[in-house]
């Protein structure tokens, strides 16, 4: 009993960090299913929607507002706002100019603009860890307290709730809408798409602020889970977001959400009964084993030679 | 036309070289070296404030025989290879002293330098033993080491009889080095080691860490590294009501960890050295950073006041700017200091150093524990 409430814990543990490994590889898989790059800044821009989040709720704080739905709210939509025009103003600065160049190029322009940002941050807001304030405390409880309690707390549930009420908009929205519809168009043929009068620039911005705004929902909810923020707080989560959607098949949307949950329940199971010092170990032989056998990623389509 | 070229090449060669010789004569340059920035900056701040103090109290009383003593300050972000970098930056400016590094993964590759270049270097904070025990002959340090550290936070574990205690590090040099010296003491007392694990520097995700160390049912937990670690631990194992005590060396010991920890780090357990700025006979010296609106009391501050010093009277004492000379000074005398007499053994250790237990409160205060 007590060994199978040990593995649901660290179940749950998997998958809280997992569907956000999922909310931050959405903004690679897009990207990358339109216009065939990746945007190695993303990490960056999850950073700072945790960063605005966070001066949003120090503000409301001094302020003498506590009321906690409004705090939430705010900062949601002070990361979003802030989150998704960093996403705009990347792409037009670092990407368009360079687009349809060498592939080296737009990769490099994104590695520019990642350590931009970073250091950025760093000279703004300063290089210390800042303390995140836990908005969301307690839980519930499983099992009797002298064996081993299970613990799910509030802020565990909150994320898969706002992870899974973001991936059905997201894909509701990819599926229904009309630009959802043109956001396809554009991912199987951008040429075509833009003879049959689908402004592609527009959608391409779109997807770049898609993506943006569910990393600053990221942001904002592991801010509160982990409980501190640092201006390299990207650049980790942004490297294990890249490996989820390259596992789910970049490019496939259900499948960065596969793989944010692979990759973060073989991290907490590794640690819970390997040692964490083999996490990382053993999500990357993972990744490597995956693509030795099925080289598209999970969910991923092999590219077709367009003749 | 071909000789006199040469002849004016050599004479302008050495007449710069004459220049540069007549500036140094007329000034001490001691390098400092430690993160300006980076997650631990304010142990930098410590370091800096201390060796500034030590510099400008020198200077106001007259340099050293008659000399100026000024600083060159460099940022190794508390990163080897940054720490590389700006050693190589310090020979490159001709310092001959160096007080640095602070983290021992930074300071061993960078004592590397310093010993083949013949700069002699203190380092104020860095405790690793492995930085004095290569033979060296111009490293020396006024901080004690994990050797000594270790066995304190052991022996105290061991006094509370606890029945199974847990070591968490961050495979850092610093870090898994104590958590070494730990086990080792504990297993001595035999008392049984739950998990001896290690974690990620920069990791933010520790719940799964957290659940393991509530299964594992233990009564201590003594984590070696830095506090933006061990603040998440802390904050994370309240969160899932794990009710074992924390144990940390001073490395998690500023007030930082309560930024990050909160009400969580009530209670914790540190190994710090003693709070020199206590000490009766430094009374004079605190007053001076009270009016320079500085805190003295962070551990490294007189460590680092004390390193400036023990090099100025190195020199006055040698009555030579010869590295070698004032290294063979320090090992043979006995030095008051603002952290206590001063006596070097042969590799560049202090003959005694003491680390005290104390209690970590939310407020960033702390209490010695007996």
């Amino acid at each position: 009993m007590q060994d199978l409430l040990y593995f649901f814990q660290q179940l749950i543990n998997g998958l809280t960090i997992g569907s956000t490994y999922a909310l931050i590889a959405i903004g690679y898989t897009m990207v990358y299913g339109i216009i065939g790059m990746i945007n190695f800044a993303h990490g960056e821009v999850y950073m700072i929607g945790a960063y605005t989040a966070l001066i949003a709720i120090t503000g409301l704080a001094t302020l003498g507002i506590t009321w906690l739905p409004l705090v939430l709210i705010v900062a949601l939509i002070c990361a979003v706002l802030v989150s998704s025009s960093m996403g705009w103003a990347v792409e037009r600065v670092a990407y368009r100019p360079v687009r349809g160049r060498h592939r080296l190029i737009p990769l490099i322009s994104a590695i520019g603009m990642s350590i931009f940002l970073q250091n950025y941050v760093h000279l703004a807001q300063g290089s210390r860890n800042i303390g995140f304030p836990a908005l969301i405390e307690g839980g519930f409880q499983f099992g009797s307290e002298d064996t081993f309690p299970m613990s799910i707390s509030y802020i565990q549930i909150t994320i898969f709730i706002t992870t899974l009420i973001c991936m059905t908009a997201l894909s509701l929205f990819i599926s229904r809408s009309r630009i959802g519809r043109a956001c396809r168009a554009v991912s199987q043929d951008l040429g075509m798409a833009n003879l049959l009068g689908i402004d592609t620039n527009r959608i391409i911005s779109a997807t770049f602020v898609i993506g943006a705004s569910l990393a600053a929902v990221a942001g904002l909810l592991l801010g509160m889970y982990y409980g501190s923020v640092d201006p390299l707080f990207g650049f980790i989560a942004g490297l294990k977001a890249f490996t989820a959607a390259v596992l789910g098949g970049i490019g496939s949307i259900p499948g960065a959400m596969l793989g944010g949950l692979i990759l973060g329940v073989a991290e907490s199971m590794t640690s819970g009964y390997l040692s964490g010092e083999y996490k990382d170990v053993v999500s990357f032989s993972l990744l490597i084993l995956i693509l030795l056998f099925k080289p598209t990623g999970l969910l991923g389509k092999p590219e077709v030679e367009k003749i | 036309m071909k000789t006199s070229i040469t002849k004016l090449a050599t004479a302008v060669g050495a007449s710069v070289a004459l220049l540069a010789a007549g500036q140094a004569a007329a000034e001490i340059k001691i390098g400092i070296a430690g993160p300006m920035t980076g997650p631990v900056a304010q142990y930098g701040d410590m370091q800096f404030s201390g060796a500034h103090m030590a510099i400008e109290r020198i200077n106001a009383a007259g340099g050293v025989n008659g000399e100026e003593v000024v600083a060159v300050e460099v940022d190794d972000v508390c990163d080897p290879k940054q720490a590389v970098t700006v050693a190589n930056r310090l020979v490159n400016e001709g310092v001959r002293y160096v007080v640095g590094h602070l983290c021992s993964s930074s300071t061993q590759p960078a004592s590397d330098i310093y010993e083949d270049e013949g700069i002699l270097m203190i380092t104020p904070a860095s405790t690793s033993p492995e930085i004095t025990n290569r033979g060296y002959e111009l490293v020396f340090r006024t901080i004690g080491l994990d050797s000594m550290q270790g066995p304190v936070a052991g022996s105290y574990i061991a006094s509370q009889k606890p029945e199974r205690v847990a070591i968490v590090h961050d495979k850092q040099q610093y870090g898994e080095g104590i958590a070494t010296a730990v086990r080792d003491t504990l297993k001595d007392s035999g008392i049984e080691i739950a998990m001896f694990e290690g974690i990620t520097a920069g990791d933010k995700d520790f719940s799964s860490l957290v659940t393991k160390i509530k299964q594992a049912d233990v009564d201590y937990v003594y984590f070696g590294g830095y506090h933006p670690e061990l603040g998440l631990i802390l904050r994370q194992a309240r969160q899932s009501d794990v009710d074992a005590k924390f144990m940390g060396p001073e490395g998690v010991g500023n007030k930082d960890i309560n930024t990050i920890a909160g009400e969580a780090a009530e209670g914790l357990l540190v190994t710090l050295p003693p709070s020199f700025d206590q000490k009766e006979e430094n009374k004079e010296l605190i007053a001076a950073f009270d009016a320079k609106g500085e805190d003295p009391s962070g551990p490294f501050v007189l460590t680092s006041y004390a390193a400036v010093q023990l090099i100025a009277e190195g020199i006055a004492q040698a009555d030579s700017k010869d590295p070698y000379d004032v290294a063979q000074t320090l090992r043979s005398g006995s030095f008051q200091t603002p952290i206590g007499t001063v006596q070097y053994d042969q590799a560049g250790d202090m003959t005694s150093f003491e680390f005290v237990v104390y209690e970590w409160h939310s407020d960033g205060s702390k209490t010695p524990v007996n």
